[in-house]
């Protein structure tokens, strides 16, 4: 061929073509690579969060929280800020919530019993079949002779478990190891009200508290801590003045202005004391129609029967205590309560559980009236019913008798299926009950545990079917105490169970029974989700509170956005009138506190005041190594189970910290490390509950008896007058040496409390270092 | 018969517009026929033999583990080294073979050195594919009926590794990562996904 200019511009440019057209299909060089970094900077900074308003479920108030999800994780708890109750605080406990979710305890699939009851041993099942029809067989066949345990409930979980458990004509029962009953019997009793009260500690001036650890674990320490916060350091306020009058140096103890230790029993003698000092001096509050409630002149003279000088001894108080005379101590704190307007005065905790317990809480609470702050500013604030009709706002739990009757119902063979939710009877009430024995005898029985953790009563179960942890399931609560108007929380998931679980929300169970069961009529809804939804259309029909929406879409929208709904102009009573004759009433039930078991007096007995664990409370949180972790405030020992003893006992005993003491009661014996501090009154020993569990998580399980008890094993099982509640401060013990000795796993280090004074009188407790001691 | 003088340049011509058409050609089959486009029907060479088998199926990892932007953003990222050693700092593997694999892995570490993946799945520049927007739909339990990709009706919303599995088949059984067999991801797929689910199929939603 011939090179021309044509050809030469023709083949050029065809070569020119064939050249891009093959650059154009090829792939350049790296872009198919994908570079793995070697570092991980991403962990900072990538994704996206997101925050779900819900509720905390890790304590028995109800906190409004948010939960920080990040790559499909639950990863953070922070307080709800816009929730009432607690405005953006919580409790170390909500943050153990998290660890519920990922805990490598939980149950991951139905497990059927495969050994002897109490063994532990288990298999796992299917929901369907051998689980579920498990159940619907057992509901059919023995519902109408069936028991229901379950955590306290508040909500729509309430409703749906009393409906529940009437229409299968069985009872449901709430369980809380340290219950409020005595407490709600003298709310009920003194104001006539049926929900527990808020304190108004914010716009208080004077606390005068007997019993109630209120910082740390009783009824709602987050919303009063934040009151309490106020009270001390309010803006354009003074310090406010506190007392705490308590047979435990506790952590609200150390919080106040002055802690008095009480003789334990004799609250309600000291309150009746304070009382006479104020009308027999005419101190009352110039509203108060002070015949009225004395109830006379035959009230005068029986409340004199409680005067200072008499009631002072009997309640053990010396003049080391008081800095003085005991008596005029009594009178001068009887003045200023009356004077520093407005005034509260709180009791609970350890003042509520003795024998006498009923009497003590009524006397303490009575004084509000004489100063005129029950229903006021800066008194005890009172809560409004639910805004639904017919969902519970208060919760009900069984008290000591009602416990003593479903063991006794259950060895004699009359209830044959035991339901159990969110309770561990077994653990959480006295051995002597023999609750355990039983169970584990019964063999007419069916035990079937929707708990999603192994604990000690679970162990005895013949079928697990594992609920979901609160952060995978709807749920709602009434909060109580509200802060003085009407308060919904809702409980929303925020994740789905990782993969490797297979759990069934325990709402959506009872509801499927209940349909496969034909109760439709009685609980109609196909899942809780769709019941909360009608709860919160019902809430979007009163048209008012917190949320504005335009359709019932935007009102659920709202609630799970905010996390609730209130509505601060829903309050509860402001005026409650005392019954007629009230103090002279509560004075003519007064009794002394008993003590079964050890004898008083006997030269080596010692009152035995248990209290409630700072995280693990009674033992609901013992699997969550967080809350085992988190150091007790005052002795800061984590793990274990101490005792704390006075120096003066301690050098009595010969017994040094980390010593293994034996605890003995005339039921039982524990082991417990000692702890001596000289915050312990000479003649009372403390030892938390919450420990000393036998089956379940190793995080609640894993240490020997010397350093993990259970206190309830050595409690009398006397009640409260009354109540019929357990008084679990009302027990005497014997304290001995093992000989044995271990090192006590606190923060503190070598540094201990040791009281000085430049006076005798003066009782000033400091830490200092041990090369100064 | 010869051919003319006057034939040849023409014949010649022929011949080559034949052999540059039938690249074409040949090259615009390959990359049809070829998942995805442009050669990547296949599994691969990588640097580091990396079992997905041993990790997911026994392992029961999720893919957002390593894959950790996959349910927050566009690409689905690959895992860096570090993520790696998150467990095999300690884990060494069971075979020798797995030991050699991991220890190249901890010799990237150590020497700071990225590792080079080969691509397995990509798609064109001019479209936006993202995972999370993807990932949401399908597993989000309030839709009623899904559909796959391949207009299959989905019985339940399934979860993110059931969704992953959707396009990219059944990656936590595979020893050695390739596209799902027989499974076009072109245009028309997407489409069709996106008609059947009614998700919008305006340009705009895929192509930047």
């Amino acid at each position: 061929m011939k090179l021309t200019r044509r050809n030469f511009l023709a083949w050029a440019g065809l070569g020119a073509v064939g050249a891009v057209a093959c650059e154009g299909f090829g792939i350049r060089e790296g872009e198919l690579d994908i570079q793995s970094p070697v570092s991980l900077p991403e962990d900072l900074v990538r994704g996206t969060d997101n925050w779900y308003a819900s509720l905390c479920r890790t304590c028995p108030s109800c906190e409004g929280i948010v939960i920080r999800v990040m790559e499909g994780r639950a990863k953070m708890v922070q307080g709800n800020p816009f929730y009432p109750t607690n405005r953006g605080k919580i409790h170390a406990r909500c943050q153990g919530g998290l660890q519920a979710l990922y805990h490598p305890d939980r149950i991951t699939t139905p497990m059927r019993r495969s050994g002897p009851r109490g063994s532990g041993e288990f298999t796992s099942i299917n929901w369907e079949p051998n689980g579920i029809d498990t159940l619907r067989n057992a509901l059919r066949a023995n519902g109408s002779s069936s028991v229901m345990i379950t955590e306290p409930l508040r909500g729509h979980m309430a409703l749906l478990a009393d409906r529940f458990a009437t229409a299968i004509g069985g009872e449901r029962l709430g369980f809380e190891a340290i219950d409020n009953n005595t407490y709600r019997a003298a709310v009920k009793n003194v104001f006539n009200q049926d929900s527990l009260p808020d304190f108004d500690l914010e716009h208080s001036k004077f606390i005068l508290s007997f019993g109630a650890d209120f910082l740390s674990t009783w009824v709602s320490p987050t919303r009063f801590g934040r009151g309490y916060g106020e009270f001390r350091q309010g803006h354009g306020r003074d310090r406010g003045m506190f007392y705490q009058i308590d047979s435990r140096f506790s952590m609200t103890a150390a919080n106040a202005d002055k802690w008095l230790p009480v003789r334990p029993g004799w609250e309600g003698h000291l309150a009746l004391s304070l009382a006479q000092v104020i009308v027999s001096e005419n101190l009352q509050d110039d509203r108060v129609d002070i015949d009225a409630l004395v109830g006379g002149d035959t009230g005068r003279q029986t409340l004199n029967t409680f005067r200072p000088e008499i009631v002072a001894p009997l309640a053990g108080l010396t003049p080391a205590m008081t800095g003085g005379d005991p008596v005029a101590f009594l009178k001068s704190l009887a003045r200023s309560f009356a004077a520093s307007q407005p005034s509260i005065a709180i009791g609970g905790g350890s003042a509520g559980a003795q024998s006498n317990g009923l009497f003590n809480l009524e006397a303490i609470y009575a004084l509000n009236y004489l100063v005129g702050t029950a229903g006021k500013k800066g008194g005890v604030r009172f809560n409004p019913p639910s805004p639904w009709a017919d969902v519970p706002s208060s919760s009900t739990a069984g008290s000591l008798e009602d416990w003593t009757r479903i063991t006794e119902q259950i060895r004699r063979g009359q209830t044959k299926l035991l339901m159990l939710h969110g309770a561990d009877p077994v653990h959480g009430l006295p051995d002597s009950l023999q609750l355990r024995d039983a169970i584990a005898q019964a063999d007419d029985l069916l035990v079937v545990s929707f708990s999603p953790f192994l604990d000690d009563t679970s162990a005895l179960a013949d079928l697990i079917l594992p609920d979901r942890v609160s952060m995978e399931d709807w749920g709602d609560d009434i909060s109580e105490p509200g802060p003085g108007y009407q308060v919904v929380g809702l409980q929303q998931p925020v994740v789905n169970p990782l993969s490797e679980l297979d759990p069934l929300s325990f709402p959506d169970v009872l509801l499927t029974m209940a349909q496969e069961l034909g109760k439709e009529a009685d609980l109609p809804w196909a899942n809780f989700k769709l019941m909360l939804r009608e709860g919160s259309d019902a809430l979007f029909n009163l048209n008012r509170g917190s949320i504005e929406a335009t359709t019932a879409d935007e009102f659920w929208n709202g609630l799970l956005r905010r996390g609730g709904w209130w509505d601060e102009f829903r309050n509860g009573p402001t005026t409650v009138r005392p019954a007629e004759g009230l103090l002279k009433t509560i004075a003519d039930n007064a009794s002394e506190p008993s003590f079964a078991g050890i004898r008083v007096g006997s030269d080596d007995s010692l009152y035995l005041v248990p209290f409630a664990h700072n995280t693990l409370l009674d033992g609901y949180n013992g699997h969550l190594p967080w809350l085992q972790a988190a150091p007790d405030p005052l002795s800061t020992v984590t793990w274990q189970t101490w005792v704390e003893l006075s120096d003066a006992t301690a050098d009595h005993l010969g017994v040094k910290e980390g010593d293994i003491l034996r605890i003995q009661s005339s039921k039982d014996s524990i082991r417990a490390i000692a702890y001596p501090s000289p915050a312990v009154p000479p003649d009372t020993i403390s030892i938390p509950f919450g420990q000393g569990r036998k089956h379940g998580s190793d995080y609640a399980t894993d240490r020997n008896g010397s350093e993990s008890s259970n206190v309830m094993d050595i409690l009398e099982t006397t009640t409260v007058k009354g109540t019929g509640s357990l008084a679990w401060a009302g027990t005497r013990v014997r304290v001995t040496k093992t000989g044995e000795s271990v090192s006590i796993s606190k923060l503190e280090g070598n540094v201990r409390a040791e009281e000085i004074g430049i006076l005798p009188t003066e009782d000033i407790i400091k830490t200092i270092a041990p090369e100064n001691t | 018969m010869m051919p003319s003088r006057k034939m040849v340049p023409l014949m010649v011509a022929g011949g080559v517009v034949t052999v540059i058409m039938g690249f074409i050609v040949a090259v615009l089959l390959i990359s049809w026929f070829s998942n995805p486009p442009f050669g990547l029907g296949n599994a691969p060479s990588q640097p580091i033999a990396f079992p997905h088998t041993v990790h997911v199926a026994e392992n029961n990892i999720q893919c957002e583990f390593c894959h950790r932007n996959v349910t927050k953003g566009e690409a689905a990222t690959v895992p860096a080294v570090e993520t790696c050693l998150f467990c095999h700092k300690d884990i060494d593997g069971g075979t020798v073979a797995a030991q050699e694999e991991i220890n190249k892995v901890r010799t990237a570490f150590d020497t700071d050195t990225p590792i080079d993946w080969a691509r397995v799945h990509r798609l064109p520049d001019h479209v936006r594919f993202i995972h999370e927007a993807h990932i949401r739909y399908f597993t989000d339990e309030t839709i009623g009926v899904k559909y796959g990709i391949n207009g299959e009706e989905l019985s339940e919303s399934p979860d993110v590794a059931q969704t992953c599995t959707i396009c990219h088949g059944d990656v936590a059984n595979k020893e050695v990562v390739q596209p799902k067999t027989g499974q076009s991801l072109k245009m028309g797929t997407c489409v069709d996904c996106h008609r059947v689910n009614s998700i919008p199929t305006d340009c705009t939603v895929c192509h930047k």
